[in-house]
């Protein structure tokens, strides 16, 4: 996707210049001629607002060709809402990657955000109306797509399901208790590590149980995951309170009974059953004495 | 008297003296002799001493002399023997007058009826062959998902408290159970339901009949064992089994009845005989590999590749309707099952998951000549513990014993392969966020409604981590497969792929064989995508880039492939299915030619799996060719004689004596021309098969009756269908006294045109004949006629190409 992107704009950059050495040949001879109108609105038609901007020339003629090119009012408030709380999201985002706690902590300025997009994308007053003009007018659709990446994040981080209402859920909050509890416990005998072991060992079991009932329930965001995963990874990697492997003696033991069961069926069905035998026909033949006789001399 | 001087002419004439001939007990059947037996009664004694006073070489001269002269020479089983228990099918329609009667009456209208009733029947097949899928997989799923949790939640407690072994015991034992019930159903009431039912499906498509391999109660154990067998955590597939169920069901449906049911629907009555039941059967096995895969042209390449000897245009339409409508009706039952009606995501019973199709590394092709090594070995090993089984381990209670043993050791050596993995890794989380399109195919489906649980274990991994030996043991094949196939790179380390493939290896071949029912498929998979997973990640460490295009569960696929073609050495269909079950024709060509180089590879160590198990029991299978050195052999030489012939009008009592002479179970009787002196053959004019016989005595068709009461009713063909296929035998038809003396006119219902060729045609044109046009007997005949020797599928079967030129096989009762 991202490669084709490039691809495209690289090509329209060629394109760009050589339609563009055209129009400005054209006025410098002064010749401006009806017959280029068709070809600048096609032009127009095929590449994105950028051109706009980027030749000062070509946006005039645009403005002048276009009639009124300016947004209304009521869709550039719009626009200019969007952006604030896109950029009040995204500063809020970036800081919680890592550990990850976006949903926890920019669940409102997402819900915000999404008013006002769900405010533009309601918008369809006639004729002008701000959908039409903020969202589907080029190619490109800025506002759709940057607003549809943060909604698939979103999406893809399950924050919904430890949300509830206008906050986190309850059963979130629970967990962040039990949470809490465990790492209070281990923030307290982080010197003796045999010692957390034992100690915190309800804790955390009581917490990882919960997080399992969440896990079958599906009621688990990326936030909680993440910080059940650094949890068990403090407890098994860094406390190394993980199970050891201490029965490796009866489970051989056993292994090795079993293993040993066939030996014993085969050996004594081998001594014991009475061989199988095929009792032999003859056939009755014509030649019966001789035709194998034949085959053999035929191919010996 | 005419008699006894024919039998010293006749015994004197040989090279070796008469024990060859009349002495052994099959030539009491003999056209000359029989007749002189019974119709000169009073003048056996005679017969007897003027053959003891000419023969001296008779060692016992005991009337009895079937026991003692043939003396039976016994010999441990061994693959170069062909058992008399199996019989042909009478693929060849007997044209005799009923048969033309019926057809004069039927109207035009009969023949398109019957036409679209054949469509019918096949739409049949399809849609009960699906359900039938269907049934096992949802069954299988359960079963296996309980057994899981049961022991997951016992592993769990006891990795925690300690007394693991006592998870060891629990789960051998949960493997041994539900194994001996599906091994004491197959040993105790169907044996033939052992296997994956393949070579019999084979054997019975060319035209060998095996008792009992089509009916009712084998699909009934078939389906039972397969349950139990997969369930029990065998390393066993339940695709195999598919295939036969499939072709139980088409014998079914096409006759209109059940005869174990004693219930008769009274329809598809004009089906009731070998020629269309076996194009039935036909699409029924490919209805089964069509729900097994989900692959309904695999199928139908199966069918033509494997049985139908007898193929045309229409046969294929049909059978690939019928193959459609199973692998459809399997997806929406399923579909509905997974409550997502109406999106038809299981096509087959085994889903490769999907693959994208760049097939950008040309080093698969690496991987064949090993996998057909690998293939050969497995044959190998499993032909001669399967010639162990047969000659030692034959009695039910051990074969019960020997399956327990076997998923006892499977449930242990997968759990001391669990237990001493070092190899974690971390649990899905972001693996299926990381790759949303493959989070239903991946080992551990996130699927709330499933009864199944994730079959993670986490025993001394990390929190958060699980085993990754666990994924591979640990689960049912079928999901293991798939985990090879599509868990991205890095999900298993190469030690645990290596013992994992050497174990499922020796553990797939020595289940191979054992008395419950159950399909090599998914096992040859499973050790190729393992063992072919392995080679992409060492691929992917060795080269430079590797990993970047070293994809390992693309690899995983071909070594699949290839492990499987070299197994069973199926090309074309395999090569299908294969694709079909990909669901991406990309992967044609490598999929070909890995099939290609692993057959070719395989084939000069050993024959196929399927092809060793039909050779070791014994079954007169006529391969597509007569032995390449076989045309200097003639009829001559291959045809029994002398041949066991009926008059045009015979009296019911010879019939009687050689229908019910137990050692000559002979099928067909030529019937000649009435002749004066025994001595001469008489001129063919008919061939009467056994069957024909028995329900005529039934019905005392006799010349006799038919003169004293004129309103009896005529025998149609109908009679002869209603007795089809199970013909009761000679000896529950009472013949009385006075019957005995009365006659029978066979002219009516004998095959007045069957096939004949001369002593001199050559062996390969018999075979020819024979395989071409799905004959029981052939009929030879010298220069004027007269039956010399008659032809049948233990004839030619008995020779074959071995190492030192041609060999002939032994005939042997078993």
């Amino acid at each position: 996707q991202e490669f084709r992107r490039v691809f495209f704009l690289f090509l329209l950059k060629i394109i760009c210049s050589l339609i563009l050495e055209a129009p400005l040949a054209a006025q410098s001879s002064a010749m401006v001629s009806l017959h280029l109108v068709p070809r600048l609105i096609a032009l127009l038609l095929l590449l994105p607002g950028r051109i706009r901007s980027s030749s000062p020339v070509f946006n005039s003629l645009l403005s002048d060709l276009q009639g009124d090119p300016e947004l209304e009012e009521r869709c550039r408030d719009l626009l200019r809402d969007f952006g604030r709380r896109y950029e009040s999201y995204v500063k809020c985002a970036v800081p919680s990657a890592r550990p990850v706690r976006i949903c926890e902590n920019c669940h409102i300025q997402f819900e915000m955000l999404r008013v006002v997009y769900n405010n533009i994308s309601s918008d369809q007053a006639d004729p002008e109306n701000c959908r039409d003009s903020l969202l589907r007018a080029d190619r490109l659709m800025l506002v759709y797509m940057l607003f549809q990446n943060l909604e698939d994040v979103w999406d893809v981080a399950h924050c919904s399901q430890c949300l509830s209402g206008d906050g986190l859920s309850n059963i979130t909050l629970r967990y962040m208790a039990k949470l809490n509890q465990s790492l209070s416990c281990f923030e307290s005998q982080k010197n003796n590590h045999s010692e957390l072991c034992r100690v915190c060992r309800a804790d955390y079991k009581d917490l990882n149980e919960f997080y399992s009932i969440m896990e079958k329930n599906q009621t688990l965001c990326i936030d909680i995951e993440d910080s059940m995963n650094a949890t068990r990874r403090l407890w098994s990697k860094d406390f190394n309170c993980s199970f050891p492997r201490e029965e490796t003696v009866p489970v051989i033991a056993v292994s090795s009974f079993m293993l040993f069961l066939p030996i014993i069926f085969y050996l004594s069905s081998f001594l014991h059953s009475e061989q199988k035998k095929r009792r032999l026909i003859h056939p009755k033949r014509a030649k019966s004495n001789n035709s194998l006789m034949n085959i053999q001399d035929k191919h010996s | 008297m005419a008699n006894i001087t024919k039998k010293v002419s006749w015994s004197s004439r040989g090279d070796e003296p008469a024990p060859a001939g009349e002495g052994t007990p099959l030539l009491n059947g003999a056209g000359g002799a029989a007749r002189s037996y019974s119709r000169q009664f009073s003048g056996s004694g005679i017969f007897q001493i003027g053959r003891l006073s000419t023969v001296d070489l008779e060692e016992d001269p005991a009337p009895e002399e079937e026991s003692a002269i043939s003396r039976p020479k016994e010999i441990p089983h061994n693959e170069k023997l062909l058992s008399l228990k199996y019989e042909s099918l009478d693929y060849d329609n007997s044209e005799n007058q009923l048969f033309l009667e019926e057809e004069r009456r039927m109207s035009y209208m009969g023949f398109r009826c019957l036409e679209i009733s054949r469509w019918v029947v096949c739409a049949l097949i399809g849609i009960l062959t699906g359900l039938i899928a269907c049934f096992i997989d949802i069954v299988v799923e359960n079963l296996a998902g309980l057994k899981y949790k049961v022991i997951k939640e016992n592993i769990e407690k006891f990795t925690e408290a300690g007394g693991l072994s006592i998870s060891l015991i629990l789960w051998a034992f949960l493997n041994s159970v539900i194994v001996m019930m599906g091994a004491i159903i197959v040993a105790f009431f169907e044996p033939i339901a052992a296997g994956s039912g393949i070579p019999q499906i084979k054997c019975y498509l060319n035209g060998v009949k095996i008792p009992r391999v089509v009916r009712l109660k084998t699909l009934v154990v078939k389906v039972c064992g397969v349950i139990c067998s997969v369930a029990g955590g065998l390393a066993v597939g339940k695709e195999g089994p598919m295939i036969h169920s499939g072709a139980v069901v088409a014998a079914g449906v096409s006759q209109g009845r059940s005869t174990s049911l004693k219930k008769d629907f009274k329809i598809f009555e004009y089906f009731r005989r070998d020629t269309e039941k076996r194009d039935f059967v036909s699409a029924g096995a490919a209805a089964g590999v069509s729900a097994a895969f989900g692959a309904p042209v695999g199928g139908v390449l199966f069918s033509l590749e494997e049985g139908a000897s007898f193929w045309n245009q229409m046969l294929t339409w049909r059978i690939f309707f019928a193959s459609m409508i199973s692998t459809f009706t399997l997806n929406f039952f399923l579909s509905i099952y997974h409550n997502k009606t109406g999106e038809l995501s299981n096509p087959g019973l085994i889903n490769f998951g999907r693959f994208d199709s760049d097939v950008s590394s040309p080093a698969f092709l690496h991987l064949q000549g090993m996998c057909g090594l690998l293939g050969a070995l497995f044959n190998v090993l499993n032909y001669w513990l399967t010639i162990f089984r047969i000659r030692y381990i034959h009695r039910p209670c051990l074969q019960v014993m020997e399956a327990m043993l076997v998923a006892a050791v499977t449930a242990t050596v997968s759990f001391a392969m669990i237990y001493f993995s070092d190899d974690c890794q971390p649990l899905g989380e972001d693996q299926a966020e990381n790759y949303p399109l493959q989070v239903s195919i991946s080992s551990c489906p996130v699927v709330p409604f499933r009864s199944y649980v994730c079959p993670t274990l986490q025993l001394f991994c990390a929190d958060g981590e699980y085993n990754s030996m666990a994924t591979a043991f640990f689960n049912t094949p079928e999901r293991s497969v798939r985990s090879l196939f599509h868990n991205p790179p890095g999900s298993y380390n190469p030690p645990t792929l290596g013992v994992f493939t050497l174990t499922y290896f020796f553990l797939a071949c020595w289940t191979y064989g054992l008395t419950v029912s159950a399909g090599v498929f998914i096992p040859s998979l499973l050790i190729g995508a393992a063992w072919g997973r392995l080679f992409g990640i060492m691929l992917a460490h060795i080269t430079p880039y590797g990993s970047i295009w070293a994809d390992p569960g693309k690899y995983a696929l071909i070594g699949a492939a290839a492990q499987l073609g070299g197994i069973v050495r199926m090309t074309l269909s395999l090569t299908v299915i294969l694709v079909e079950a990909t669901g991406n024709v990309t992967y044609g060509f490598p999929i070909m030619l890995v099939l290609m180089t692993a057959k070719i590879v395989g084939d000069y160590f050993v024959e196929g799996l399927y092809d060793i198990h039909i050779k070791l029991q014994s079954v007169p299978f006529l391969h597509w060719e007569a032995p390449a050195t076989s045309h200097a052999l003639t009829a001559r030489e291959v045809m029994s004689s002398p041949v066991t012939c009926f008059n045009r009008v015979e009296k019911v009592g010879t019939i009687v004596d050689v229908l019910s002479n137990t050692s000559t179970n002979h099928n067909g009787f030529p019937v000649v021309t009435r002749v004066m002196d025994d001595d001469e053959p008489g001129k063919i004019c008919g061939l009467i098969l056994r069957s024909q016989l028995i329900v005529l005595l039934k019905h005392k068709v006799f010349v006799e009756r038919t003169r004293s009461r004129l309103n009896q009713r005529k025998l149609q063909l109908k009679d002869f269908r209603d007795a089809y296929p199970r013909f009761p035998p000679i000896q529950s038809i009472h013949v009385s006294q006075d019957e005995r003396e009365c006659m029978m006119d066979l002219t009516e219902f004998m095959n007045p045109t069957p096939y004949t060729v001369t002593q001199e045609t050559s062996l390969p044109r018999v075979f020819k004949l024979f395989r071409a046009l799905g004959l029981r007997h052939l009929v030879v005949v010298d220069s004027e006629n007269r039956v010399v020797g008659l032809v049948t599928r233990k004839d030619l079967a008995r020779y074959h190409l071995g190492k030192h030129g041609l060999e002939e096989l032994q005939l042997a009762q078993t």
